[in-house]
């Protein structure tokens, strides 16, 4: 009976996780397809064709391992893309944690008045939908020199990710007992050495989450990087949609492996973290 | 006293002679040498609706490479989901204060409302377009070309290639002979073959519908020629319920009944392609070429056009008030009008879908001709007879006729 239930229990897993992966799949069919129109059931043309428009794969004669990295040395639009995705969503990472540190301590650690008062503030650019204050926010950076620069995008994605990383971090302070660093420190160890042997291994796992969370967060905004970057910070969000928009299934697809690709990955090595025991995963609770 | 008269008399005449001696090319450039030493180094700043990855490519490859190898200037290619997202980012700078050469566009791809908008407001660079060296074989006494969207251009803003409607239909599903030829035949041809038409949604996405509605004020009413000059009201109003009511006939026998419409182009090639409707539109004097090849309707998908009323017009390039590379963007719009690149932008193998900027016949030299000739021979079997497009040609109307008949439709057409 209770084999039998664990069956199907594993059974269940399955098959949520071959509704996950369904979607990809097709991705994967459509990205090497060619003039695959209804009716036919799978692609008749099997084709490279969206690849070498994205100039990721050289035209066909000149396939050698020489052409390959010329062309990615060429700097094509895509990889230049990918690069500005990845560094913007590495420095906002690092920054959000380094601000939220404090934030999050003070509220996970202290109880005071006001207290769910400045939590629901600090949570409201999750509420309000980007276009109501980024319209706003443009006009403000432009004025102040910060529109289509590198940096503006950098500070115009804090606003939709500190909130997640601010939560998830405070989640790991309420259960955090700050007593062991008062031990620390009464045997001789000085502020940064507790920090560092203490604190820090210990709030590890869930920084991890945040950093997840600030990372995925930064990787997939549109309309934010759009505005603010005034078209001269290209991401890949924006690739992805500007070619969705041209009605070739191909190559959005090939591009959407492009922008999953990484972040697939990126799960993938911190799946322990997530799964695993993790502070920040009963943390809320406690809030 | 009188000799003070007379010297600033002198003077005066003589500022005036000077002044049209070095006349300028543009605002701030005395020659074109000039303006190509101030080019010289710059990065130019071209912001273009991204959506073709054909044109996209075609604008990297051809003119990012000469203009790196031949002026030292670096394209940097902005691609915009639409043309208003550029004019709202210029409207935006200009409330922000930001004028001289601080602003972050150097050139728009535009036309129509969204460069009325931007010239109405001042806030665009020039005359520049007649200054330019290339200018010689821009067709400047065409309305078609110094008018767009019936307002007059003023040098405000340069050729770059121009688009006309007309239809593509599948080889393997009809016969060329079958299609019809004005929108008399397409209303019987839609009660012959129920849910196998439809249009694209007038709206700003789907211009292209639009279009396709305007032309049927021309048939209904009897002609192009009365709906040219500045917008007419009254005979709007007189044509305008006939053609509802002719689209509401229509409905029943559309795809889904005319419950959805697909909202651009895209969206109505990929019904096409995958059989849900027999027709699809296209602005390419290719016809269905681009898009076979890129494989978003079927190889065997070919042109037809109606024998009158197929709206045809110009795009161009535009320089913002505040842009910072003017040198470099004057540098950009000179060079898409050489004859070699002209030709190389119809040229099938290269992908692009636009035509001619240029009129053809004003190139005199020997390998400019040769270039456009075989171009013209190369449009391939996918393509209308060019000579059935030009007779069909007729200009673009003022933009307001578009703001009304995008908000009519939907009043009168989709909720009805």
């Amino acid at each position: 009976m209770n084999t039998n239930l664990k069956k199907i229990n594993i059974y269940a897993i399955y098959l949520g996780a071959f509704i996950l992966i369904l979607p990809l799949i097709a991705f994967f069919i459509n990205a090497f397809s060619f003039r695959w129109f209804y009716p036919q059931l799978v692609p008749k043309e099997l084709s490279l064709q969206a690849w070498v428009r994205l100039k990721l794969i050289p035209k066909i004669d000149n396939r050698s391992f020489d052409n390959f990295l010329e062309l990615w040395l060429s700097n094509p639009t895509i990889i230049k893309a990918l690069l500005n995705s990845l560094t913007i969503g590495l420095i906002v990472t690092i920054a959000s944690i380094i601000i939220a540190l404090p934030a999050a301590r003070v509220l996970g650690l202290l109880n005071f008045r006001f207290k769910k008062i400045i939590i629901f503030i600090m949570i409201s650019p999750t509420i309000l939908p980007p276009i109501a204050f980024v319209l706003g926010l443009n006009i403000n950076f432009i004025s102040l020199g910060l529109s289509g620069s590198f940096f503006g995008v950098c500070l115009v994605h804090l606003v939709p990710i500190m909130p997640y990383v601010v939560l998830t971090m405070t989640g790991i302070f309420a259960n955090y007992n700050p007593d062991f660093e008062h031990q620390a420190r009464t045997l001789g160890a000085n502020k940064f050495k507790t920090f560092y042997l203490i604190t820090l291994p210990a709030i590890a796992p869930g920084m991890v989450v945040a950093a997840l969370f600030a990372f995925l967060v930064s990787w997939s905004q549109y309309l934010l990087t759009f505005l603010i970057g005034a078209g001269k910070i290209m991401t890949l969000p924006l690739l992805v949609f500007s070619t969705a928009s041209s009605g070739n299934p191909a190559l959005t697809a090939a591009l959407s492996i492009v922008f999953i690709f990484p972040t697939i990955l990126i799960l993938f090595f911190a799946s322990k973290f997530v799964t695993g025991d993790s502070s920040a995963k009963y943390g809320l609770g406690k809030l | 006293m009188n000799n003070k008269f007379k010297f600033i008399t002198f003077a005066i005449i003589s500022l005036f002679f000077s002044k049209l001696v070095s006349a300028e090319v543009a605002p701030g450039f005395n020659s074109w040498d000039d303006v190509k030493a101030a080019a010289e180094g710059q990065q130019v700043n071209v912001y273009m609706w991204g959506g073709s990855d054909a044109i996209n490519s075609f604008v990297d490859d051809f003119y990012g490479v000469p203009l790196k190898n031949d002026y030292s200037i670096t394209l940097n290619r902005v691609g915009i989901a639409g043309t208003i997202d550029a004019v709202n980012q210029v409207l935006s700078e200009k409330e922000a204060g930001i004028t001289e050469d601080n602003g972050s566009i150097d050139l728009i791809w535009i036309n129509g409302e969204n460069f009325w908008t931007l010239k109405q407001a001042g806030l665009l660079y020039g005359p520049f377009a007649t200054g330019l060296p290339n200018s010689k074989y821009v067709a400047w006494d065409n309305p078609a070309v110094n008018l767009d969207f019936g307002r007059s251009v003023e040098g405000m803003e340069s050729p770059w290639s121009s688009a006309q409607f007309h239809f593509i239909y599948d080889s393997a599903r009809n016969n060329y002979e079958d299609m019809p030829r004005n929108y008399g035949e397409l209303s019987n041809w839609i009660s012959n073959n129920p849910g196998r038409f439809t249009y694209i949604k007038p709206g700003k996405a789907g211009f292209v519908g639009t279009r396709f509605i305007k032309q049927i004020f021309f048939e209904l009413s009897g002609g192009h020629d009365q709906w040219v000059g500045p917008y007419n009201d009254e005979l709007y109003t007189k044509w305008a319920p006939k053609v509802w009511r002719l689209l509401n006939s229509w409905e029943e026998n559309l795809h889904r009944s005319g419950e959805t419409y697909p909202a651009n182009n895209a969206d109505m090639h990929a019904l096409f392609a995958n059989g849900e409707v027999d027709m699809s539109f296209t602005q390419s004097p290719r016809g269905a070429g681009p898009t076979n090849s890129s494989g978003t309707t079927p190889l065997t998908s070919r042109a037809f056009s109606f024998f009158k009323n197929m709206i045809g017009d110009f795009n161009y390039w535009a320089i913002p008030y505040n842009a910072p590379n003017k040198a470099a963007a004057l540098i950009y719009a000179d060079l898409v009008l050489e004859p070699i690149l002209q030709a190389a932008q119809v040229q099938p193998a290269n992908g692009f879908c636009c035509g001619w900027g240029i009129g053809t016949d004003k190139v005199t030299n020997l390998e400019g001709i040769a270039a456009i000739k075989d171009a013209q021979n190369n449009l391939g079997d996918a393509a209308e007879d060019q000579g059935i497009l030009a007779k069909a040609l007729v200009s673009d109307i003022a933009a307001e006729y578009q703001d009304k008949i995008e908000a009519d439709w939907f009043a009168n057409v989709l909720l009805k």
